[in-house]
């Protein structure tokens, strides 16, 4: 099949990496079952240490697609056309990555069953109530986007295919009909790329809206002044850009068209990644600079505790030498820079490392108490101001991203990711022209 | 002027808006302008005819306790509506404009929902209280304060706390006493007892203080609910609707004073042959007993101290300040003059948590 990628060099591999990630979605739902039926009991949390490693999941998900989806604006909206082969792969993990975060916030809720109430009883003074209706905005942008982008090439499809390959993709072609004539197809290319660029200028402040958004529902937090600066929606944003360009670099490497274009666009996205990665870092310096200088008991000992404290390789290897370091390293020194290889494994040490980040600004705020001396008062389990995931969350967590990515990896390989000229146009013209 | 009396059938299960369809039916023969006197003996009727003359055309003017009774005068406003009038397509299109963004704002900030309050079954008896006696003790003079503030309107309450902190001696029996009332859980406490020492070997002294919910006047845990399970009462008390609570523990992040706790579902006995029954006894809060089973509310909840409203409601004093062995905690209606409370926040050396946040906090501490 034309569009069809090869993930992992050989037929083994492949099964092999299906079979992986299929064991690990069923420990995953297992995992997301028992939480339904146990309860919160299942996490590690306590009452002061209220958001764990679920959470830090959820605004990693959720950066990363705010993070593709103002990659993939670069090409549509700011004419970066040398990228556009990316770009569906960058909306299709920002669509991904948001219903992943979806998951990880929704089993973070003491009772799930009653998401729907943010609808019924929403309240306009709660940032996290305003950020829900973002990502329903934000879900319906992508789709849309989406669908614009392969709707031609799915309805050309659905015409080469039979079976329940056919109906699939005449399911997803939402009743467009395949252009007949060269002129046809031609114009309405054109329309989806128009209709796209309209969407993309709509999706930058939605994008900016769920993630700096996200950010906000942190940095309004009077209590936690860790928080509570007005750069900490800023520095989710930027580290959104670093994680959407390393997911990318990492994707295109290893999954991207392996044409003359290949090095040429992997090799963009991690000047992309390493552009964002090193803003990130100048934020995070100003951060904890500032924070260390004054003596603000609740701002200091936070920083503290993320340098010295209870998981120092949280920060010290996750985020500085894995998130880091090393992408940026192996996207500049000499030797690796010229490598698609190495900058696609320099993206996906980045994609790693920014889950530290994200424990790292979500899980510290908790660790001082809100007054002195309030962590001695009692001696229980579910009033400590200590947490380490719970079996059940790593079991969850892990689970929930392998169920993602797997699905991610079987709709990656069916859809058309490419934009190509269909053949019988091809012939007739003789050579192929980008929009 | 007319009178109307209800009283209420013990025996039968009532519906509960039976007071609301009630009163919708006294009143309906009003003309504008025209009141009406009731008599019925709901005992928060005063509340939920405030709650209810708000939606509607009506005024409550007064609400009056006599006895076991409420007695409530209930006025229909004059509506005033303008003989219709054509108007251009401009100016009908500027009132529709208007009209339609008075409803967004209107709807926005009307929404202020209905105290989760359920008919409480029995009508209230208060507890009778001796004579005023010179040198009484306070939790009998504060009983008495709390009586007087019970027979006014719900609006008209401001209840604060007052901890003389060189009173308290660290017994701890607050803490316990406020979990065995409330049947608390593992991991929620509402009124931690938190120890300070000063000094150094062998020039050593303690200090305590006690930390109920704070009930702030701009309470940092309210807004942040996406699904507006939590609010401040008229009366200023900051509850919790467990029904409607997502259990998403916003609120426990944004209390700048860990004054929110979260209901794990389990139990001081777990892993032991039975549940004790201290573990199972059903939790009072919010007009009813909560069985805690499973998963269902109020565990995978967020959970506060409520100022013992169950205990208040029947005229009684929360339950922190009837338990404390040196009268170091104090409560009661700081709009009344006469009561203790209102005395004691007016001294000098009395301090608030936080103050620099802009919680305004209705707890108080005299140093």
């Amino acid at each position: 099949m034309a569009y069809s990628i090869a993930l992992g060099s050989s037929h083994r591999g492949r099964t092999l990496y299906y079979g992986v990630l299929v064991v690990l979605s069923l420990i995953g739902l297992i995992a997301i079952g028992v939480r339904m039926v146990e309860g919160m009991r299942v996490t590690a949390l306590s009452s002061p240490m209220a958001w764990g490693m679920w959470v830090a999941f959820y605004i990693y998900f959720i950066g990363l697609s705010a993070g593709s989806f103002l990659l993939s604006t670069l090409i549509y909206v700011f004419g970066m056309h040398q990228y556009e082969k990316v770009g569906r792969m960058a909306l299709l993990s920002a669509l991904f990555a948001l219903v992943a975060g979806m998951i990880f916030v929704w089993i973070d809720l003491g009772h799930p069953w009653r998401f729907w109430k943010v609808f019924t009883r929403w309240n306009y003074t709660s940032v996290l109530a305003w950020e829900v209706l973002a990502y329903l905005f934000y879900i319906a942008t992508l789709a849309i986007e989406l669908w614009a982008l392969m709707r031609c090439d799915l309805a050309d499809l659905a015409q080469r295919t039979s079976g329940w390959r056919q109906r699939v993709y005449q399911l997803l072609t939402f009743g467009f009909r395949c252009p007949t004539s060269e002129s046809e197809y031609r114009r309405c290319h054109t329309q989806s790329l128009r209709l796209v660029r309209v969407l993309g200028i709509i999706g930058i402040p939605v994008a900016i809206m769920v993630h700096g958004g996200t950010g906000s529902i942190f940095a309004v937090v009077l209590a936690k002044p860790y928080w509570y600066t007005g750069l900490f929606p800023i520095i989710f944003l930027v580290s959104a850009l670093a994680s959407g360009a390393a997911l990318m670099t990492f994707l295109y490497a290893f999954f991207g068209r392996k044409d003359e274009e290949h090095f040429a666009i992997t090799r963009g996205m991690a000047n992309l990644m390493v552009l964002f990665i090193s803003l990130d870092l100048l934020l995070l310096a100003s951060e904890f600079l500032v924070g260390l200088y004054g003596k603000i008991p609740e701002h200091m000992k936070v920083y503290h505790a993320i340098l010295f404290g209870p998981f120092p390789y949280t920060f010290w290897i996750g985020q500085l030498l894995v998130g880091a370091i090393i992408p940026i390293l192996l996207a500049t020194l000499p030797r690796t820079r010229n490598s698609v290889f190495w900058l696609g494994l320099g993206g996906l040490s980045a994609v790693i490392g920014i889950v530290a980040v994200r424990l790292n600004l979500v899980i510290p705020a908790y660790v001082v108490p809100m007054l002195e001396g309030l962590e001695h008062t009692i001696n229980q389990p579910r009033w400590a101001y200590h947490y380490f995931p719970s079996f059940w969350e790593w079991a969850s967590s892990v689970g929930a991203i392998a169920l993602v990515v797997l699905i991610f990896s079987l709709v990656f390989q069916f859809l058309p990711m490419f934009h190509e000229f269909p053949e019988r146009f091809e012939k007739a013209e003789g050579g192929v022209s980008h929009d | 002027m007319m009178k109307a009396k209800r009283q209420v059938e013990k025996t039968v299960q009532e519906p509960q808006d039976a007071l609301e369809q009630w009163l919708t039916e006294q009143t309906s023969h009003l003309q504008p302008g025209e009141t009406v006197e009731l008599l019925c003996d709901f005992p928060d009727a005063d509340v939920r005819a405030h709650n209810w003359s708000q939606s509607r055309h009506f005024k409550l003017l007064s609400a009056e306790r006599q006895g076991d009774q409420w007695r409530l005068r209930l006025q229909r406003v004059k509506s005033q509506r303008a003989p219709l009038r054509l108007v251009g397509r401009r100016e009908a299109l500027r009132r529709m404009a208007q009209t339609l963004f008075a409803g967004l704002a209107l709807t926005l900030l009307a929404r202020k929902p209905s105290d989760a309050q359920q008919p409480v079954e029995e009508s209230i008896k208060l507890p009778e209280l001796p004579p005023p006696q010179p040198n009484e003790d306070v939790l009998i003079r504060m009983m008495r304060d709390l009586q007087r503030a019970l027979q006014k309107p719900m609006h008209e309450r401001r209840w604060v706390m007052v901890i003389d902190l060189r009173k308290c001696v660290g017994c701890h029996a607050c803490t316990i006493a406020c979990i065995a009332e409330n049947k608390l859980p593992p991991g929620v406490v509402y009124r931690p007892v938190i120890e300070e020492e000063i000094g150094e070997y062998p020039h050593v002294t303690r200090r305590f203080l006690p930390r109920p919910c704070l009930h702030c006047d701009n309470p940092p845990c309210v807004p942040v609910c996406p699904v507006h399970a939590t609010w401040k009462r008229p009366d200023g008390i900051v509850v919790i609707d467990y029904e409607a609570c997502i259990g998403c523990r916003y609120c426990i992040t944004a209390c700048p004073y860990a004054a929110r706790s979260f209901d794990f579902g389990e139990h001081y006995s777990d892993g032991t042959p039975h549940l004790a029954e201290y573990d199972t006894a059903p939790s009072p809060g919010y007009g009813r007993f909560w069985e805690r089973k499973g998963n269902r509310s109020p565990v995978g909840n967020a959970r506060k101290c409520h100022f013992c409203l169950h205990r208040i409601e029947k005229g009684l004093l929360p339950q922190c300040v009837t338990s404390c062995i040196g009268r170091a905690t104090f409560f009661g209606d700081a709009n009344d003059p006469q009561s203790l409370v209102a005395e004691l926040i007016a001294k000098p050396n009395i301090m608030r948590l936080k103050e620099d946040l802009g919680t305004e906090p209705r707890v108080y501490y005299l140093v």
